[in-house]
C-alpha cells in the first residue's frame, strides 16, 4: 500500500524555511491553525456587532464602537451592517472553519495517522497556505475599499452582486479572495486524497484508517471535485462586473443581453450544498474517533460509519436545489429534490445510532475533548432534525429566508464544526506543541460555550419560526416582528457570554502553549499511529515506517496481557476467547 | 435587560408562534410543522435518552470495563438497519408525502380565472419598493386603466389572489408571513402564488430575500377588506385611475400582457 514517495527529506535549518515558506506538513497545519484562530476571531467579533444591532438597534456598540464607526456615533450603519453579514458567512466558512477543520486537522493529522513522513506534494501543500494567505489579505483590504467590502451576502446572488446593486470594488475583491481561495483548496485537497491513497503505512487498507482520516479524506474529495465549480461561477460573476458580460444579468439593466441570475443560484449550490458536508465530514470523523477513544470501547461498527458518511457524500452532490425552492423550479425538479435531500436521513441516522453505541457499555472518560465530542453528538442531533422542516417543500415556503434557517444551519455548521473543531484542538494539542492544555480551563471553556451556544441558535430558531426573516438592519421596522424583543435580546446576550468564555481557551491555549505541563507520548492512552511516536513528532515522523497490524479502535480486548487497556495500531491484534 | 424580566405576561413560546394564519390554506403548513416538530422531536428524545443515559450509566466511576465489541455481529447491524430505516418511513416518507399532496391539491392548483372568481395581480418589485397592479375595468394588463400602488396591495376576503410576480432590478422575495407564503422575484422571470384571506385588517408584506442596504426597509401593506369593502375601493380606485393615469408615464408603463 506504500507505494508512494516517502522519503526523508533533510530538515530545514534557516527560520524562513523553517516556520515561513515551510514544506513540512506539521508547520503547515499550524500555520493553518493560527490564520484560522485570527479570522474566527474577527468573524465572531462580526457576530457580536450583528447580534447588537438586532437587539439594541439604534445604540452605539459598546467599547468600540466609536472606534469602528465614527461617522454614525458608534451605531453600526445599515450598508455596514450587510457588509458585517456577508463577511461574517464569507469569513466564518473559508477563512475560519476550512483552515482550522480542513487546513489544520488534514495537514496535522493525514500523515501521521497513516504512517506518512509527509504529504504527497509538500511545495503544493506549501503553496496551498500561502494562496490561503493571499486570499485572506485580499479580503481584509476590501473592507477599507471606499465603497467597502461586499455587502451581497455570502451567496452573492447575482444581480445584487452585479454592477446593478454593488457598484463598489469590494464585490470584485470578494470574488478575487474567493477564487484564491478555491486555488488553496483544490491544492490542498488532490493533496489530500494522493496522500491517503498512496501513503498509507503497509498493512493500513481503508478500514483500517481513523475515522478522522474518512472524514477528512471524504471532505477532500467533495472539495476537488465542487470548489472548482464556485472558481468557475466567481469567474463568470467578476467577468459580469468588470467585462460587461451578462451571464447572470436579466431585467430592466440587461440593455445589451439577457442571462439568467438563478443560473448562478444553481452554479453556487452545487458546491455550496457540498460545501457543508465539506466542513462537518472532518469533524464528524473526529467525534467517531474520539468517543470511542474515551469511551475505551471499539468504535462501533466503524465500518458502517464509514461507509455513512461516504453515503451522505455521495448524497450531497444530488440534493442542492432544496435552497432554491422558493425559485420556483419546474415541480419536477422540486420533488426531486424534496425527495432526495430526505434519504439523507438514512445514512445519518445510522452513524448517530453508532454514536450512541460506540459509548453504550463504554467506560467514558469526560475529558475535554470527550465533552466537546458528545456536544457535537447534542448539537447535531438538533441541526440535523430541524433539517427537515426545511427539506420538505410547503414548511419550507414559509421558514426559508427566516431566522429559521440561520438557526438551523449554525447548529448544524457553525455549532457542530466548532465543538468538533474544539474537540481535535484540545485532543492533539499535545501531539502538535508538546504540552498539555489545563483541562479545569478546558471544562469551563466546554460548558460556557455549550450553554450559551443553544441561547443563540434555539433562540434563532424560535424568531424564524415567529416569522422573523434574514438580513434586515432593524426587525423592528415591522409591528409583526416587535414582540420578538426579548428572544433577540436573550440571542444577543448568549451571544455575548459565549465570545467572553472564548477568551477562557485563548489564554489557555497561550499559556499552555508556553507553560503547560510537558505532555508524555501518548496522554491519551490511544492507540493509533500518530501516538507512537514522541510529542511533538521529529521532523521526518517516522524514523522507520510503521507496519499496521490492528485497526485503530482497539480497546478492551479482555485478552490484552500487557497492563494496558489499549493495543497500538503497530502490534499484532490479541486474539483469544471473548 | 427586559427579556430576564419573568412577570412578562406571555411566555417566549407564546411569542415565537407563527403571527395570526390569516388564509384557508396556512394550516396545511402550521400543521405539516407541528408534525414534522413532533416527530423530530420524538427522535431527538431517544438521542438525548442515549447520550445522557449511557453518559450517566457507563461513566468511568459506574462502569470499569467496557464491553469489548466492533458492533459488526448481525445483530447490531439489524439494529442500526431498522433504526435507519425506522426514521427514512416514519418521518421522511411521511412529511414528503404530506407535503407534496399539500402543493398538488393545493399550492399547485392555480385558480383558473375563466371559471371561478380570481382576483388577478401583477407584481413588480425593485429596490426597494413593491407595486401592484389590477386589470382595472378591461379587464386587461398593460393598458390605461390599470391600477397601480405602491407598497399597498389591497384584497378582498373569500377570493383567490393569484399573484404573477417579476422584479426590476435585482432578485427579491414576497414573503406574507401571515398566509405563510413566499416566492421569489426574478429579474427576467414571472414567478407566481397563489392565496386567499380571509380575515379583514392590516398585515405586512416583507421582502425575503437579500436585496441591498434598505432590504429591511422593503415591506408593503396588506389590506383584507370584506368583498363590500373591497368593490367599494376599486371603484374609487378605477375611477381615480381612469382620470388620472397618464398614459406617457413611462413609470406606470411596466405591465405585461397576463399570460397561462
Amino acid at each position: 500500500m506504500s507505494g508512494g514517495y516517502n522519503e526523508i527529506h533533510p530538515e530545514p535549518t534557516t527560520f524562513w524555511s523553517k516556520y515561513i515558506i515551510s514544506f513540512d506538513h506539521k508547520v503547515i497545519a499550524k500555520q493553518f491553525l493560527w490564520y484560522g484562530i485570527a479570522f474566527l476571531g474577527i468573524g465572531g467579533l462580526m457576530a457580536l456587532l450583528i447580534r447588537w444591532t438586532l437587539a439594541y438597534p439604534g445604540e452605539a456598540f459598546p467599547v468600540i464602537g466609536h472606534l469602528l464607526f465614527p461617522n454614525s456615533a458608534g451605531i453600526v450603519p445599515p450598508d455596514s451592517y450587510a457588509m458585517l453579514f456577508t463577511m461574517h458567512g464569507t469569513i466564518m466558512i473559508f477563512y475560519a472553519i476550512t483552515p482550522i477543520l480542513i487546513g489544520a486537522f488534514g495537514n496535522y493529522c493525514i500523515p501521521l495517522m497513516i504512517g506518512a513522513r509527509d504529504m504527497a506534494f509538500p511545495m503544493l501543500n506549501m503553496l496551498s497556505f500561502w494562496f490561503a494567505f493571499l486570499s485572506g489579505v485580499v479580503l481584509l483590504a476590501s473592507l477599507f475599499l471606499p465603497l467597502g467590502a461586499a455587502a451581497g451576502g455570502w451567496t452573492s446572488y447575482p444581480t445584487l452582486s452585479t454592477m446593478i446593486g454593488s457598484p463598489g470594488a469590494g464585490q470584485t475583491l470578494w470574488c478575487v479572495a474567493i477564487f484564491l481561495f478555491g486555488v488553496s483548496s483544490t491544492m490542498g485537497a488532490v493533496n489530500y486524497v494522493t496522500t491517503v491513497i498512496t501513503l498509507r503505512a503497509p498493512g493500513m487498507g481503508y478500514f483500517d484508517m481513523p475515522l478522522t482520516v474518512w472524514g477528512l479524506w471524504l471532505t477532500a474529495i467533495l472539495n476537488a471535485i465542487f470548489v472548482p465549480v464556485l472558481g468557475a461561477g466567481v469567474i463568470l460573476l467578476t467577468l459580469d462586473r468588470v467585462m460587461g458580460t451578462t451571464f447572470f444579468l436579466a431585467g430592466a439593466s440587461a440593455t445589451s443581453g439577457s442571462g439568467d441570475p438563478v443560473l448562478f443560484q444553481h452554479v453556487f449550490w452545487i458546491f455550496g450544498h457540498p460545501e457543508v458536508y465539506i466542513l462537518i465530514l472532518p469533524a464528524w470523523g473526529i467525534v467517531s474517533d474520539l468517543l470511542s477513544f474515551f469511551s475505551r470501547k471499539p468504535a462501533f461498527g466503524a465500518k458502517a460509519t464509514a461507509l455513512s458518511m461516504t453515503s451522505v457524500s455521495v448524497l450531497s452532490t444530488i440534493v442542492y436545489g432544496h435552497h432554491m425552492f422558493t425559485t420556483q423550479m419546474s415541480p419536477l425538479l422540486t420533488q426531486s429534490f424534496m425527495t432526495l435531500t430526505m434519504t439523507i436521513s438514512i445514512p445519518s441516522a445510522i452513524f448517530f445510532a453508532n454514536w450512541l453505541g460506540t459509548i453504550w457499555k463504554g467506560s467514558i472518560r469526560f475529558d475535554s475533548p470527550m465533552l466537546f465530542s458528545l456536544g457535537v453528538v447534542f448539537v447535531f442531533g438538533l441541526g440535523g432534525l430541524t433539517g427537515l422542516h426545511l427539506g420538505t417543500v410547503t414548511t419550507d415556503l414559509y421558514l426559508h429566508d427566516t431566522y429559521f434557517v440561520v438557526g438551523h444551519f449554525h447548529y448544524t455548521m457553525a455549532a457542530s464544526v466548532l465543538l468538533g473543531g474544539y474537540a481535535g484542538i484540545y485532543f492533539w494539542f499535545p501531539k502538535m506543541f508538546g504540552r498539555m492544555m489545563n483541562e479545569t480551563m478546558a471544562k469551563i471553556h466546554f460548558w460556557g460555550t455549550m450553554i450559551p451556544l443553544n441561547g443563540i441558535f434555539f433562540g434563532m430558531l424560535m424568531v424564524g419560526y415567529g416569522g422573523m426573516h434574514r438580513r434586515i438592519y432593524n426587525p423592528f421596522v415591522y409591528d409583526s416582528l416587535k414582540r420578538l424583543m426579548p428572544i433577540n435580546e436573550m440571542i444577543t446576550v448568549s451571544a455575548i457570554l459565549m465570545g467572553a468564555f472564548q477568551i477562557i481557551f485563548v489564554i489557555n491555549f497561550l499559556w499552555s502553549l508556553y507553560k503547560g505541563k510537558k505532555a508524555p507520548n501518548n496522554p491519551w492512552n490511544v492507540g493509533t499511529l500518530e501516538w507512537t511516536i514522541p510529542s511533538p513528532p521529529v521532523h521526518h515522523n517516522y524514523d522507520v515506517i510503521p507496519v499496521v497490524k490492528c485497526g485503530p479502535h482497539e480497546f478492551g480486548n479482555p485478552n490484552l496481557k500487557t497492563g494496558r487497556d489499549f493495543q497500538y495500531q503497530t502490534e499484532e491484534l490479541v486474539q483469544g476467547p471473548v | 435587560m427586559d427579556f430576564l424580566n419573568l412577570s412578562v405576561s406571555t411566555s417566549w413560546w407564546e411569542l415565537s408562534k407563527p403571527p395570526l394564519d390569516i388564509s384557508t390554506n396556512g394550516h396545511l403548513i402550521d400543521s405539516l410543522f407541528a408534525y414534522t416538530t413532533v416527530l423530530a422531536v420524538f427522535y431527538f428524545i431517544l438521542v438525548c435518552i442515549g447520550l445522557f443515559g449511557f453518559s450517566f450509566l457507563y461513566s468511568y466511576k459506574r462502569n470499569k470495563t467496557p464491553l469489548y465489541t466492533y458492533g459488526n455481529k448481525k445483530k447490531h447491524l439489524l439494529i442500526t438497519a431498522f433504526i435507519g430505516a425506522a426514521v427514512f418511513l416514519s418521518v421522511d416518507l411521511n412529511i414528503t408525502r404530506l407535503s407534496n399532496n399539500d402543493l398538488l391539491d393545493v399550492f399547485w392548483k392555480w385558480p383558473n380565472p375563466k371559471t371561478e372568481k380570481v382576483l388577478r395581480v401583477e407584481v413588480m418589485a425593485q429596490q426597494w419598493m413593491w407595486s401592484f397592479r389590477y386589470a382595472g375595468p378591461d379587464d386587461q394588463f398593460g393598458t390605461a386603466d390599470d391600477i397601480v400602488t405602491n407598497n399597498d396591495l389591497r384584497v378582498p376576503t373569500n377570493t383567490k389572489i393569484l399573484f404573477h410576480l417579476t422584479s426590476k432590478d435585482v432578485i427579491h422575495s414576497f414573503f406574507v408571513p401571515n398566509v405563510r407564503l413566499k416566492v421569489d422575484t426574478i429579474p427576467g422571470r414571472v414567478t407566481r402564488v397563489w392565496w386567499d384571506a380571509n380575515i379583514p385588517g392590516e398585515y405586512d408584506i416583507v421582502c425575503a430575500e437579500m436585496c441591498g442596504t434598505h432590504h429591511y426597509m422593503m415591506k408593503a401593506r396588506l389590506t383584507v377588506y370584506s368583498e363590500e369593502d373591497f368593490k367599494g375601493w376599486m371603484a374609487t380606485s378605477e375611477k381615480l385611475a381612469m382620470n388620472t393615469n397618464n398614459p406617457d408615464d413611462k413609470n406606470l408603463a411596466w405591465g405585461w400582457k397576463w399570460e397561462y
